[in-house]
Protein backbone atom coordinates (compact mmCIF):
# COMPACT_ATOMS: atom_id res chain seq x y z
CA UNK A 1 0.00 0.00 0.00
CA UNK A 2 1.14 3.50 -0.78
CA UNK A 3 1.82 6.16 1.80
CA UNK A 4 -1.45 7.53 3.22
CA UNK A 5 -2.74 10.78 1.79
CA UNK A 6 -3.29 13.85 3.97
CA UNK A 7 -6.80 15.25 3.40
CA UNK A 8 -9.32 17.52 4.96
CA UNK A 9 -12.43 16.04 6.54
CA UNK A 10 -14.75 16.80 3.62
CA UNK A 11 -12.40 15.15 1.10
CA UNK A 12 -11.87 12.11 3.27
CA UNK A 13 -15.57 11.51 3.84
CA UNK A 14 -16.38 12.16 0.15
CA UNK A 15 -14.50 8.94 -0.70
CA UNK A 16 -17.13 6.77 1.04
CA UNK A 17 -19.78 5.69 -1.46
CA UNK A 18 -23.44 5.16 -0.66
CA UNK A 19 -24.09 1.57 0.36
CA UNK A 20 -20.58 1.09 1.80
CA UNK A 21 -19.95 -1.26 4.71
CA UNK A 22 -18.56 0.87 7.51
CA UNK A 23 -17.04 0.47 10.96
CA UNK A 24 -15.58 2.83 13.60
CA UNK A 25 -13.08 3.28 16.41
CA UNK A 26 -14.08 3.65 20.04
CA UNK A 27 -16.49 2.22 22.55
CA UNK A 28 -20.10 3.43 23.15
CA UNK A 29 -19.53 7.13 24.02
CA UNK A 30 -15.74 7.16 23.84
CA UNK A 31 -13.45 8.14 20.93
CA UNK A 32 -16.06 8.05 18.17
CA UNK A 33 -15.29 9.88 14.89
CA UNK A 34 -18.10 12.39 15.41
CA UNK A 35 -16.74 15.12 13.10
CA UNK A 36 -16.72 12.57 10.26
CA UNK A 37 -20.22 11.38 11.20
CA UNK A 38 -21.54 14.96 11.02
CA UNK A 39 -19.85 15.35 7.64
CA UNK A 40 -21.38 12.10 6.33
CA UNK A 41 -24.81 13.44 7.23
CA UNK A 42 -23.98 16.80 5.64
CA UNK A 43 -22.97 14.98 2.44
CA UNK A 44 -26.21 12.97 2.51
CA UNK A 45 -24.81 9.41 2.56
CA UNK A 46 -27.41 6.70 1.97
CA UNK A 47 -27.89 2.97 2.56
CA UNK A 48 -24.77 2.57 4.70
CA UNK A 49 -24.20 -0.90 6.15
CA UNK A 50 -22.77 -0.54 9.65
CA UNK A 51 -20.87 -3.47 11.14
CA UNK A 52 -19.55 -2.37 14.50
CA UNK A 53 -18.40 -4.10 17.66
CA UNK A 54 -20.74 -1.82 19.61
CA UNK A 55 -22.84 1.24 18.81
CA UNK A 56 -23.24 4.58 20.49
CA UNK A 57 -24.12 8.22 19.94
CA UNK A 58 -22.41 8.26 16.53
CA UNK A 59 -24.38 5.36 15.05
CA UNK A 60 -27.70 6.35 16.63
CA UNK A 61 -27.31 9.79 15.00
CA UNK A 62 -26.32 8.35 11.59
CA UNK A 63 -29.30 5.99 11.73
CA UNK A 64 -31.69 8.75 12.82
CA UNK A 65 -30.50 10.95 9.95
CA UNK A 66 -31.52 8.28 7.43
CA UNK A 67 -28.00 7.32 6.28
CA UNK A 68 -28.17 3.64 7.32
CA UNK A 69 -29.92 0.56 5.89
CA UNK A 70 -28.35 -2.27 7.94
CA UNK A 71 -26.91 -2.27 11.49
CA UNK A 72 -24.99 -5.38 12.56
CA UNK A 73 -23.79 -5.11 16.14
CA UNK A 74 -24.55 -6.04 19.73
CA UNK A 75 -25.50 -2.89 21.66
CA UNK A 76 -26.53 0.71 21.19
CA UNK A 77 -27.18 3.47 23.70
CA UNK A 78 -25.52 6.45 25.37
CA UNK A 79 -24.51 4.83 28.69
CA UNK A 80 -25.51 7.06 31.63
CA UNK A 81 -26.74 9.79 29.27
CA UNK A 82 -29.45 7.91 27.36
CA UNK A 83 -30.54 4.36 28.10
CA UNK A 84 -31.29 3.18 24.55
CA UNK A 85 -30.47 4.11 20.98
CA UNK A 86 -33.85 5.71 20.42
CA UNK A 87 -33.23 6.52 16.76
CA UNK A 88 -32.32 2.92 15.94
CA UNK A 89 -35.33 1.72 17.92
CA UNK A 90 -37.72 4.05 16.09
CA UNK A 91 -36.36 3.24 12.63
CA UNK A 92 -36.24 -0.52 13.28
CA UNK A 93 -39.79 -0.53 14.69
CA UNK A 94 -40.89 1.26 11.49
CA UNK A 95 -39.16 -1.37 9.32
CA UNK A 96 -36.71 1.22 7.93
CA UNK A 97 -33.48 -0.32 9.24
CA UNK A 98 -32.53 -3.99 9.49
CA UNK A 99 -30.88 -5.06 12.75
CA UNK A 100 -28.70 -8.17 12.89
CA UNK A 101 -28.02 -9.09 16.54
CA UNK A 102 -24.84 -10.61 17.92
CA UNK A 103 -23.22 -10.79 21.31
CA UNK A 104 -20.21 -8.59 22.01
CA UNK A 105 -17.75 -11.45 21.58
CA UNK A 106 -19.49 -12.81 18.49
CA UNK A 107 -19.27 -9.50 16.61
CA UNK A 108 -15.75 -8.87 17.99
CA UNK A 109 -14.62 -12.24 16.67
CA UNK A 110 -16.14 -11.44 13.27
CA UNK A 111 -13.93 -8.34 13.17
CA UNK A 112 -10.91 -10.17 14.60
CA UNK A 113 -11.21 -12.92 11.95
CA UNK A 114 -11.36 -10.19 9.30
CA UNK A 115 -8.25 -8.56 10.74
CA UNK A 116 -6.35 -11.87 10.60
CA UNK A 117 -7.27 -12.69 7.03
CA UNK A 118 -9.21 -15.75 8.23
CA UNK A 119 -12.69 -16.71 7.00
CA UNK A 120 -14.01 -17.35 10.54
CA UNK A 121 -13.09 -17.80 14.18
CA UNK A 122 -14.41 -20.37 16.68
CA UNK A 123 -15.91 -19.32 20.01
CA UNK A 124 -18.06 -20.57 22.88
CA UNK A 125 -19.55 -17.11 23.38
CA UNK A 126 -23.31 -16.75 23.85
CA UNK A 127 -24.39 -20.19 22.76
CA UNK A 128 -27.88 -21.04 23.99
CA UNK A 129 -29.29 -17.58 23.24
CA UNK A 130 -31.76 -16.09 20.79
CA UNK A 131 -28.94 -14.37 18.87
CA UNK A 132 -28.68 -17.83 17.25
CA UNK A 133 -32.43 -18.25 16.72
CA UNK A 134 -32.97 -18.74 12.96
CA UNK A 135 -36.20 -16.73 13.26
CA UNK A 136 -34.09 -13.68 14.04
CA UNK A 137 -31.55 -14.10 11.22
CA UNK A 138 -32.85 -10.88 9.71
CA UNK A 139 -30.40 -10.62 6.81
CA UNK A 140 -31.48 -14.08 5.66
CA UNK A 141 -35.16 -13.20 6.06
CA UNK A 142 -34.52 -10.04 3.99
CA UNK A 143 -32.97 -12.25 1.25
CA UNK A 144 -29.51 -10.75 1.71
CA UNK A 145 -27.64 -14.00 2.38
CA UNK A 146 -27.92 -15.14 -1.25
CA UNK A 147 -24.23 -14.54 -2.04
CA UNK A 148 -24.85 -11.48 -4.23
CA UNK A 149 -23.11 -9.18 -1.74
CA UNK A 150 -19.60 -10.54 -1.07
CA UNK A 151 -19.52 -8.66 2.26
CA UNK A 152 -22.53 -10.60 3.62
CA UNK A 153 -21.78 -14.24 4.53
CA UNK A 154 -24.22 -16.91 3.37
CA UNK A 155 -24.76 -18.00 6.98
CA UNK A 156 -24.94 -15.94 10.16
CA UNK A 157 -22.99 -18.59 12.10
CA UNK A 158 -22.39 -22.33 12.15
CA UNK A 159 -22.37 -24.73 15.10
CA UNK A 160 -19.54 -27.17 14.45
CA UNK A 161 -17.85 -30.12 16.13
CA UNK A 162 -14.45 -29.46 17.62
CA UNK A 163 -12.31 -31.76 15.43
CA UNK A 164 -9.44 -31.88 17.94
CA UNK A 165 -10.77 -32.15 21.48
CA UNK A 166 -14.47 -32.96 21.06
CA UNK A 167 -17.58 -30.99 21.83
CA UNK A 168 -19.32 -28.27 19.86
CA UNK A 169 -18.81 -24.58 19.40
CA UNK A 170 -19.63 -21.66 17.13
CA UNK A 171 -17.88 -20.46 14.02
CA UNK A 172 -18.39 -16.76 13.37
CA UNK A 173 -17.74 -15.53 9.81
CA UNK A 174 -15.17 -12.78 9.21
CA UNK A 175 -16.23 -9.19 8.62
CA UNK A 176 -14.16 -7.02 6.30
CA UNK A 177 -15.76 -3.57 6.17
CA UNK A 178 -15.10 -1.38 3.12
CA UNK A 179 -14.15 1.52 5.37
CA UNK A 180 -13.09 2.14 8.94
CA UNK A 181 -13.17 5.67 10.32
CA UNK A 182 -11.08 5.91 13.46
CA UNK A 183 -10.61 8.87 15.75
CA UNK A 184 -7.28 8.69 17.60
CA UNK A 185 -5.07 10.96 19.67
CA UNK A 186 -2.09 11.07 17.31
CA UNK A 187 -0.93 10.07 13.85
CA UNK A 188 2.43 10.56 12.11
CA UNK A 189 2.71 12.19 8.69
CA UNK A 190 3.28 8.73 7.18
CA UNK A 191 0.29 7.25 8.95
CA UNK A 192 1.73 5.66 12.10
CA UNK A 193 -1.17 5.57 14.56
CA UNK A 194 -0.89 6.09 18.33
CA UNK A 195 -3.84 5.38 20.63
CA UNK A 196 -3.74 6.25 24.34
CA UNK A 197 -5.89 4.70 27.06
CA UNK A 198 -8.08 1.67 26.56
CA UNK A 199 -7.71 0.38 23.00
CA UNK A 200 -11.33 -0.88 22.77
CA UNK A 201 -11.56 -2.85 19.47
CA UNK A 202 -9.68 -0.32 17.33
CA UNK A 203 -6.93 -2.67 16.21
CA UNK A 204 -9.41 -5.29 14.97
CA UNK A 205 -11.68 -2.69 13.27
CA UNK A 206 -8.80 -0.93 11.50
CA UNK A 207 -6.99 -4.08 10.37
CA UNK A 208 -10.20 -5.76 9.17
CA UNK A 209 -11.18 -2.86 6.91
CA UNK A 210 -10.21 -2.43 3.25
CA UNK A 211 -9.80 1.35 3.58
CA UNK A 212 -8.96 3.32 6.71
CA UNK A 213 -9.54 7.01 7.47
CA UNK A 214 -7.59 8.15 10.53
CA UNK A 215 -8.91 11.34 12.10
CA UNK A 216 -6.43 12.52 14.72
CA UNK A 217 -6.34 15.18 17.39
CA UNK A 218 -2.82 15.91 16.15
CA UNK A 219 -0.73 15.05 13.10
CA UNK A 220 2.94 14.94 14.09
CA UNK A 221 6.21 14.23 12.30
CA UNK A 222 7.07 10.57 11.75
CA UNK A 223 10.40 11.21 13.46
CA UNK A 224 8.57 12.20 16.64
CA UNK A 225 6.07 9.31 16.70
CA UNK A 226 8.80 6.73 15.90
CA UNK A 227 10.90 7.69 18.92
CA UNK A 228 8.62 5.43 21.02
CA UNK A 229 7.37 2.68 18.68
CA UNK A 230 6.09 0.57 21.58
CA UNK A 231 3.35 3.16 22.11
CA UNK A 232 2.07 2.86 18.51
CA UNK A 233 -0.82 0.64 17.41
CA UNK A 234 -0.96 0.65 13.59
CA UNK A 235 1.68 1.13 10.88
CA UNK A 236 1.07 3.58 8.03
CA UNK A 237 0.81 0.87 5.37
CA UNK A 238 -2.58 -0.13 6.86
CA UNK A 239 -3.90 3.45 6.66
CA UNK A 240 -5.44 5.06 3.54
CA UNK A 241 -5.67 8.71 4.54
CA UNK A 242 -5.13 10.96 7.52
CA UNK A 243 -7.07 13.99 8.71
CA UNK A 244 -6.23 16.40 11.52
CA UNK A 245 -9.32 17.41 13.49
CA UNK A 246 -8.83 18.62 17.05
CA UNK A 247 -11.83 17.89 19.32
CA UNK A 248 -13.12 15.69 16.47
CA UNK A 249 -14.69 13.12 18.79
CA UNK A 250 -16.92 15.62 20.66
CA UNK A 251 -19.40 14.98 22.29
CA UNK A 252 -17.79 11.57 22.92
CA UNK A 253 -14.64 11.53 25.06
CA UNK A 254 -11.01 11.03 24.11
CA UNK A 255 -8.60 9.67 26.73
CA UNK A 256 -5.94 12.16 27.73
CA UNK A 257 -7.55 14.91 25.64
CA UNK A 258 -11.12 15.51 26.79
CA UNK A 259 -14.09 14.18 28.71
CA UNK A 260 -17.35 12.85 27.26
CA UNK A 261 -19.76 15.82 27.08
CA UNK A 262 -22.57 14.12 29.02
CA UNK A 263 -24.85 17.14 29.06
CA UNK A 264 -24.64 17.47 25.27
CA UNK A 265 -25.38 13.75 24.76
CA UNK A 266 -28.24 13.85 27.28
CA UNK A 267 -29.79 16.77 25.38
CA UNK A 268 -29.34 14.89 22.10
CA UNK A 269 -31.06 11.84 23.60
CA UNK A 270 -33.97 13.81 25.05
CA UNK A 271 -34.60 15.95 21.96
CA UNK A 272 -34.31 13.20 19.31
CA UNK A 273 -36.81 10.62 20.57
CA UNK A 274 -39.08 11.59 17.64
CA UNK A 275 -38.14 11.94 13.96
CA UNK A 276 -39.22 15.61 14.05
CA UNK A 277 -36.93 16.18 17.01
CA UNK A 278 -34.05 14.43 15.28
CA UNK A 279 -34.59 16.40 12.06
CA UNK A 280 -34.55 19.69 14.00
CA UNK A 281 -31.37 18.63 15.83
CA UNK A 282 -29.63 17.69 12.56
CA UNK A 283 -30.64 21.03 11.01
CA UNK A 284 -29.36 23.00 14.00
CA UNK A 285 -26.07 21.15 14.57
CA UNK A 286 -25.18 19.93 11.07
CA UNK A 287 -26.97 21.45 8.08
CA UNK A 288 -27.05 25.04 9.40
CA UNK A 289 -23.31 24.80 10.10
CA UNK A 290 -20.80 24.72 7.21
CA UNK A 291 -18.00 22.83 8.97
CA UNK A 292 -16.64 21.43 12.22
CA UNK A 293 -14.78 24.63 13.13
CA UNK A 294 -18.10 26.47 13.26
CA UNK A 295 -19.53 23.62 15.35
CA UNK A 296 -16.71 24.00 17.88
CA UNK A 297 -17.27 27.78 17.99
CA UNK A 298 -20.89 27.07 18.85
CA UNK A 299 -19.90 24.65 21.66
CA UNK A 300 -17.66 27.46 22.92
CA UNK A 301 -14.21 27.71 24.44
CA UNK A 302 -15.55 27.77 28.01
CA UNK A 303 -17.28 24.43 27.65
CA UNK A 304 -14.37 22.87 25.80
CA UNK A 305 -11.97 23.97 28.55
CA UNK A 306 -14.21 22.31 31.16
CA UNK A 307 -14.00 19.09 29.17
CA UNK A 308 -10.23 19.22 28.68
CA UNK A 309 -8.35 16.38 30.39
CA UNK A 310 -5.92 16.94 33.20
CA UNK A 311 -2.65 15.32 32.04
CA UNK A 312 -2.03 13.76 35.46
CA UNK A 313 -5.17 11.63 35.13
CA UNK A 314 -6.22 11.56 31.48
CA UNK A 315 -9.65 12.99 32.33
CA UNK A 316 -11.16 16.32 33.39
CA UNK A 317 -11.03 17.15 37.08
CA UNK A 318 -13.09 20.32 36.79
CA UNK A 319 -16.31 19.15 35.12
CA UNK A 320 -19.45 18.69 37.22
CA UNK A 321 -20.66 15.11 36.74
CA UNK A 322 -23.19 14.26 39.46
CA UNK A 323 -25.64 15.95 41.79
CA UNK A 324 -23.14 16.82 44.54
CA UNK B 1 -9.72 1.41 60.06
CA UNK B 2 -12.77 0.54 62.11
CA UNK B 3 -16.12 1.24 60.56
CA UNK B 4 -19.54 1.66 62.06
CA UNK B 5 -21.16 -1.79 61.84
CA UNK B 6 -24.54 -0.59 63.14
CA UNK B 7 -27.29 -1.74 60.75
CA UNK B 8 -29.22 1.10 59.12
CA UNK B 9 -32.96 1.10 59.81
CA UNK B 10 -35.68 1.18 57.17
CA UNK B 11 -35.90 4.80 56.06
CA UNK B 12 -32.21 5.44 56.72
CA UNK B 13 -31.18 3.96 53.37
CA UNK B 14 -32.54 3.93 49.82
CA UNK B 15 -33.35 0.77 47.84
CA UNK B 16 -30.38 1.49 45.55
CA UNK B 17 -28.03 1.51 48.58
CA UNK B 18 -29.14 -1.96 49.57
CA UNK B 19 -28.71 -3.20 45.99
CA UNK B 20 -25.09 -2.01 45.97
CA UNK B 21 -24.38 -3.44 49.42
CA UNK B 22 -26.05 -6.81 48.75
CA UNK B 23 -24.13 -7.11 45.47
CA UNK B 24 -20.83 -6.24 47.18
CA UNK B 25 -21.42 -9.06 49.66
CA UNK B 26 -21.40 -11.57 46.79
CA UNK B 27 -17.70 -10.90 46.15
CA UNK B 28 -15.19 -13.31 47.71
CA UNK B 29 -11.75 -11.91 48.43
CA UNK B 30 -9.41 -12.73 45.56
CA UNK B 31 -12.17 -13.01 42.95
CA UNK B 32 -11.56 -11.79 39.41
CA UNK B 33 -14.70 -9.73 38.80
CA UNK B 34 -16.12 -8.53 35.49
CA UNK B 35 -18.23 -5.43 36.14
CA UNK B 36 -20.48 -3.32 33.95
CA UNK B 37 -21.55 0.31 34.16
CA UNK B 38 -23.52 1.70 37.12
CA UNK B 39 -24.41 -0.27 40.25
CA UNK B 40 -21.79 -2.97 39.55
CA UNK B 41 -19.11 -0.26 39.83
CA UNK B 42 -20.42 0.72 43.27
CA UNK B 43 -20.59 -2.93 44.33
CA UNK B 44 -17.03 -3.86 43.33
CA UNK B 45 -15.72 -0.61 44.79
CA UNK B 46 -17.43 -1.31 48.12
CA UNK B 47 -16.28 -4.93 48.18
CA UNK B 48 -12.66 -3.88 47.58
CA UNK B 49 -12.87 -1.38 50.45
CA UNK B 50 -14.41 -3.88 52.88
CA UNK B 51 -14.38 -7.67 52.57
CA UNK B 52 -12.53 -8.28 49.30
CA UNK B 53 -9.45 -6.03 49.19
CA UNK B 54 -7.58 -8.29 46.76
CA UNK B 55 -10.46 -8.74 44.29
CA UNK B 56 -9.46 -7.81 40.73
CA UNK B 57 -11.86 -5.77 38.60
CA UNK B 58 -11.97 -6.10 34.82
CA UNK B 59 -14.01 -3.72 32.64
CA UNK B 60 -14.94 -5.01 29.21
CA UNK B 61 -13.62 -1.99 27.28
CA UNK B 62 -10.11 -3.14 28.17
CA UNK B 63 -9.21 -2.18 31.73
CA UNK B 64 -7.57 -4.69 34.06
CA UNK B 65 -7.31 -4.15 37.82
CA UNK B 66 -7.62 -0.37 37.80
CA UNK B 67 -7.59 1.55 41.07
CA UNK B 68 -9.72 4.56 40.14
CA UNK B 69 -9.83 7.48 42.54
CA UNK B 70 -12.75 9.02 40.64
CA UNK B 71 -15.83 6.92 39.82
CA UNK B 72 -16.11 6.01 36.12
CA UNK B 73 -19.49 6.70 34.50
CA UNK B 74 -19.05 3.88 31.99
CA UNK B 75 -16.58 1.09 31.30
CA UNK B 76 -14.98 3.05 28.45
CA UNK B 77 -14.26 5.97 30.80
CA UNK B 78 -10.69 7.29 31.06
CA UNK B 79 -11.03 6.87 34.86
CA UNK B 80 -11.16 3.05 34.58
CA UNK B 81 -7.45 2.65 33.90
CA UNK B 82 -6.10 4.93 36.63
CA UNK B 83 -3.38 2.80 38.28
CA UNK B 84 -4.50 -0.23 36.23
CA UNK B 85 -2.07 -3.09 35.74
CA UNK B 86 -2.94 -3.32 32.03
CA UNK B 87 -4.90 -1.13 29.63
CA UNK B 88 -5.79 -3.27 26.65
CA UNK B 89 -8.93 -3.83 24.66
CA UNK B 90 -11.96 -6.06 24.23
CA UNK B 91 -10.02 -8.83 22.54
CA UNK B 92 -7.75 -9.24 25.57
CA UNK B 93 -10.37 -9.12 28.31
CA UNK B 94 -13.01 -11.21 26.54
CA UNK B 95 -10.35 -13.81 25.75
CA UNK B 96 -9.54 -13.91 29.48
CA UNK B 97 -13.25 -14.54 30.08
CA UNK B 98 -13.33 -17.34 27.51
CA UNK B 99 -10.11 -18.77 29.01
CA UNK B 100 -11.95 -19.21 32.32
CA UNK B 101 -10.28 -16.49 34.36
CA UNK B 102 -13.42 -14.71 35.54
CA UNK B 103 -14.90 -15.82 38.89
CA UNK B 104 -17.80 -13.41 39.23
CA UNK B 105 -19.67 -10.89 37.10
CA UNK B 106 -22.31 -8.29 37.82
CA UNK B 107 -24.96 -7.82 35.15
CA UNK B 108 -28.36 -6.20 34.62
CA UNK B 109 -31.42 -6.76 32.45
CA UNK B 110 -34.92 -5.67 31.55
CA UNK B 111 -36.62 -9.03 32.31
CA UNK B 112 -35.69 -12.41 33.73
CA UNK B 113 -37.32 -15.86 33.79
CA UNK B 114 -37.18 -18.52 36.51
CA UNK B 115 -34.09 -20.14 34.96
CA UNK B 116 -32.17 -16.86 34.97
CA UNK B 117 -32.51 -16.21 31.23
CA UNK B 118 -32.35 -12.45 30.78
CA UNK B 119 -33.64 -10.18 28.03
CA UNK B 120 -31.99 -6.90 27.08
CA UNK B 121 -32.87 -7.00 23.36
CA UNK B 122 -36.56 -6.29 22.82
CA UNK B 123 -39.96 -6.35 24.52
CA UNK B 124 -43.02 -7.84 22.87
CA UNK B 125 -42.79 -9.65 19.56
CA UNK B 126 -39.24 -9.66 18.20
CA UNK B 127 -38.32 -9.99 14.54
CA UNK B 128 -37.14 -8.07 11.51
CA UNK B 129 -39.62 -5.36 12.57
CA UNK B 130 -39.41 -5.47 16.39
CA UNK B 131 -42.24 -4.29 18.62
CA UNK B 132 -40.01 -2.49 21.13
CA UNK B 133 -36.27 -2.45 20.69
CA UNK B 134 -33.94 -2.20 23.71
CA UNK B 135 -30.13 -1.87 23.79
CA UNK B 136 -29.12 -5.39 22.75
CA UNK B 137 -26.84 -7.87 24.49
CA UNK B 138 -23.52 -6.08 24.79
CA UNK B 139 -21.25 -8.39 26.77
CA UNK B 140 -24.06 -9.53 29.08
CA UNK B 141 -24.66 -12.82 27.28
CA UNK B 142 -20.97 -13.66 26.83
CA UNK B 143 -20.20 -12.97 30.47
CA UNK B 144 -23.24 -14.85 31.78
CA UNK B 145 -22.28 -17.76 29.55
CA UNK B 146 -18.62 -18.03 30.52
CA UNK B 147 -18.04 -16.65 34.04
CA UNK B 148 -18.18 -19.05 37.01
CA UNK B 149 -20.84 -17.04 38.82
CA UNK B 150 -22.99 -14.11 37.77
CA UNK B 151 -25.15 -11.79 39.85
CA UNK B 152 -27.99 -9.85 38.25
CA UNK B 153 -29.22 -6.54 39.61
CA UNK B 154 -32.81 -5.91 38.49
CA UNK B 155 -35.95 -3.90 39.13
CA UNK B 156 -38.70 -6.06 40.67
CA UNK B 157 -41.98 -5.79 38.73
CA UNK B 158 -44.53 -8.40 37.66
CA UNK B 159 -43.81 -7.69 33.99
CA UNK B 160 -40.06 -8.11 34.53
CA UNK B 161 -40.07 -11.45 36.45
CA UNK B 162 -41.67 -13.64 33.78
CA UNK B 163 -42.44 -17.27 33.01
CA UNK B 164 -40.77 -16.79 29.63
CA UNK B 165 -38.76 -13.78 28.46
CA UNK B 166 -39.53 -12.31 25.03
CA UNK B 167 -35.93 -12.80 23.85
CA UNK B 168 -33.23 -14.95 25.49
CA UNK B 169 -30.35 -12.48 25.34
CA UNK B 170 -28.34 -13.91 28.21
CA UNK B 171 -28.22 -17.64 28.97
CA UNK B 172 -29.51 -18.92 32.34
CA UNK B 173 -29.62 -22.49 33.66
CA UNK B 174 -31.99 -23.84 30.94
CA UNK B 175 -31.41 -22.42 27.48
CA UNK B 176 -32.52 -22.93 23.87
CA UNK B 177 -30.31 -25.37 21.94
CA UNK B 178 -30.20 -24.37 18.27
CA UNK B 179 -31.17 -25.16 15.57
CA UNK B 180 -34.22 -26.83 17.22
CA UNK B 181 -34.64 -24.32 20.05
CA UNK B 182 -35.45 -27.05 22.55
CA UNK B 183 -34.90 -25.86 26.14
CA UNK B 184 -32.09 -27.93 27.68
CA UNK B 185 -29.76 -27.59 30.67
CA UNK B 186 -27.03 -25.04 29.92
CA UNK B 187 -24.34 -27.69 30.39
CA UNK B 188 -25.58 -29.56 27.32
CA UNK B 189 -24.95 -26.52 25.14
CA UNK B 190 -21.67 -25.31 26.63
CA UNK B 191 -19.92 -28.70 26.92
CA UNK B 192 -16.36 -28.19 28.13
CA UNK B 193 -16.83 -24.45 28.44
CA UNK B 194 -19.54 -24.88 31.07
CA UNK B 195 -18.40 -23.28 34.31
CA UNK B 196 -21.56 -22.19 36.11
CA UNK B 197 -24.14 -19.48 35.65
CA UNK B 198 -26.45 -17.12 37.52
CA UNK B 199 -25.73 -17.31 41.25
CA UNK B 200 -28.15 -14.66 42.43
CA UNK B 201 -30.66 -12.08 41.28
CA UNK B 202 -30.81 -9.04 43.52
CA UNK B 203 -33.89 -6.86 43.11
CA UNK B 204 -35.14 -3.85 45.02
CA UNK B 205 -37.31 -6.32 47.04
CA UNK B 206 -35.22 -9.41 47.66
CA UNK B 207 -32.31 -11.71 46.88
CA UNK B 208 -33.08 -14.77 44.75
CA UNK B 209 -30.92 -17.84 44.14
CA UNK B 210 -31.20 -20.97 42.00
CA UNK B 211 -31.83 -24.55 43.15
CA UNK B 212 -30.42 -27.90 41.97
CA UNK B 213 -32.73 -27.79 38.92
CA UNK B 214 -31.68 -24.25 38.00
CA UNK B 215 -34.99 -22.77 39.19
CA UNK B 216 -35.16 -19.49 41.04
CA UNK B 217 -36.19 -19.32 44.70
CA UNK B 218 -36.46 -16.50 47.19
CA UNK B 219 -33.45 -16.49 49.51
CA UNK B 220 -34.00 -13.30 51.53
CA UNK B 221 -36.45 -10.39 51.42
CA UNK B 222 -35.30 -6.84 51.96
CA UNK B 223 -36.17 -4.97 55.17
CA UNK B 224 -39.62 -3.43 54.71
CA UNK B 225 -40.74 -6.07 52.15
CA UNK B 226 -42.58 -9.38 52.66
CA UNK B 227 -42.41 -12.64 50.68
CA UNK B 228 -46.10 -12.08 49.84
CA UNK B 229 -45.34 -8.69 48.26
CA UNK B 230 -42.56 -10.31 46.25
CA UNK B 231 -44.94 -13.03 45.00
CA UNK B 232 -47.31 -10.27 43.88
CA UNK B 233 -44.48 -8.72 41.86
CA UNK B 234 -43.49 -11.93 40.09
CA UNK B 235 -45.47 -13.53 37.26
CA UNK B 236 -44.10 -17.06 37.58
CA UNK B 237 -44.67 -19.55 40.36
CA UNK B 238 -41.81 -18.47 42.65
CA UNK B 239 -40.60 -20.88 45.31
CA UNK B 240 -40.58 -19.08 48.67
CA UNK B 241 -40.30 -22.22 50.81
CA UNK B 242 -36.52 -21.88 51.24
CA UNK B 243 -36.52 -18.27 52.37
CA UNK B 244 -33.94 -17.65 55.11
CA UNK B 245 -35.33 -14.36 56.40
CA UNK B 246 -34.54 -10.72 55.93
CA UNK B 247 -31.67 -9.39 53.81
CA UNK B 248 -29.03 -7.85 56.04
CA UNK B 249 -29.43 -4.08 55.88
CA UNK B 250 -26.50 -1.84 54.95
CA UNK B 251 -24.30 -0.84 57.86
CA UNK B 252 -23.75 2.83 58.57
CA UNK B 253 -20.09 2.27 57.68
CA UNK B 254 -21.01 0.85 54.27
CA UNK B 255 -23.34 3.78 53.56
CA UNK B 256 -20.60 6.18 54.54
CA UNK B 257 -18.17 4.54 52.10
CA UNK B 258 -20.74 4.57 49.28
CA UNK B 259 -21.65 8.24 49.63
CA UNK B 260 -18.37 9.77 50.79
CA UNK B 261 -15.64 7.64 49.21
CA UNK B 262 -17.02 5.76 46.20
CA UNK B 263 -19.59 8.16 44.73
CA UNK B 264 -18.98 11.51 46.43
CA UNK B 265 -20.08 13.37 43.30
CA UNK B 266 -23.55 11.76 43.33
CA UNK B 267 -23.34 10.10 39.90
CA UNK B 268 -25.16 6.83 40.56
CA UNK B 269 -26.23 7.74 44.12
CA UNK B 270 -27.88 11.14 43.67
Amino acid sequence: MAKPVRMNLKEAVAQIPDGAMLTFSGFTIWRRPMAAVYEMIRQGKKNLHLVEVNGGTHSDLLIGAGCVKIWESCWIGHELFGKIGANLARRAEAGEVIIEDYSHVQILYRMAAGSMGLPYLPTYASMGTDMLNPAYDHLKIAGLRDGSNPKIPKKKYEIVSDPFYGGELLHMPAANPDWCIAHVQMVGEEGTVRVDGQLYSDSEAIKASDNVIIVAEQVVSEDYIRREPTRNLIAGHQVSCIVEQPWGAHPTGCFGCYETDGTFIQNFFKSTRTQEGLDAWVKEWIHDIPDYETYLERIGITRLEQLRANPAFGYSTTIKRGTR
Amino acid sequence: MSRDTTLAKVGEFKPIDLLAVAAAREVTDGDVVFAGTGLPMLAIGLAQLTTAPTAVCIYEAGSVDGRPISLPTSVGDARCIYQASVASGLFDVFNQLQRGVVDLAFLGGAEVDKYGNVNTTGMGKYGIVPEKRLTGSGGNSDINGLARKTVFIMVQEKRRFREKVDFVTSPGWRVPKWPSGEMVPKKEVYNKAFRGGPEAVISNMGVFRFDENGEMYLDTYHPGCTPQQILENCSFDLNISRVRGETKAPTLGELDLLYKTIDPEGIFLP
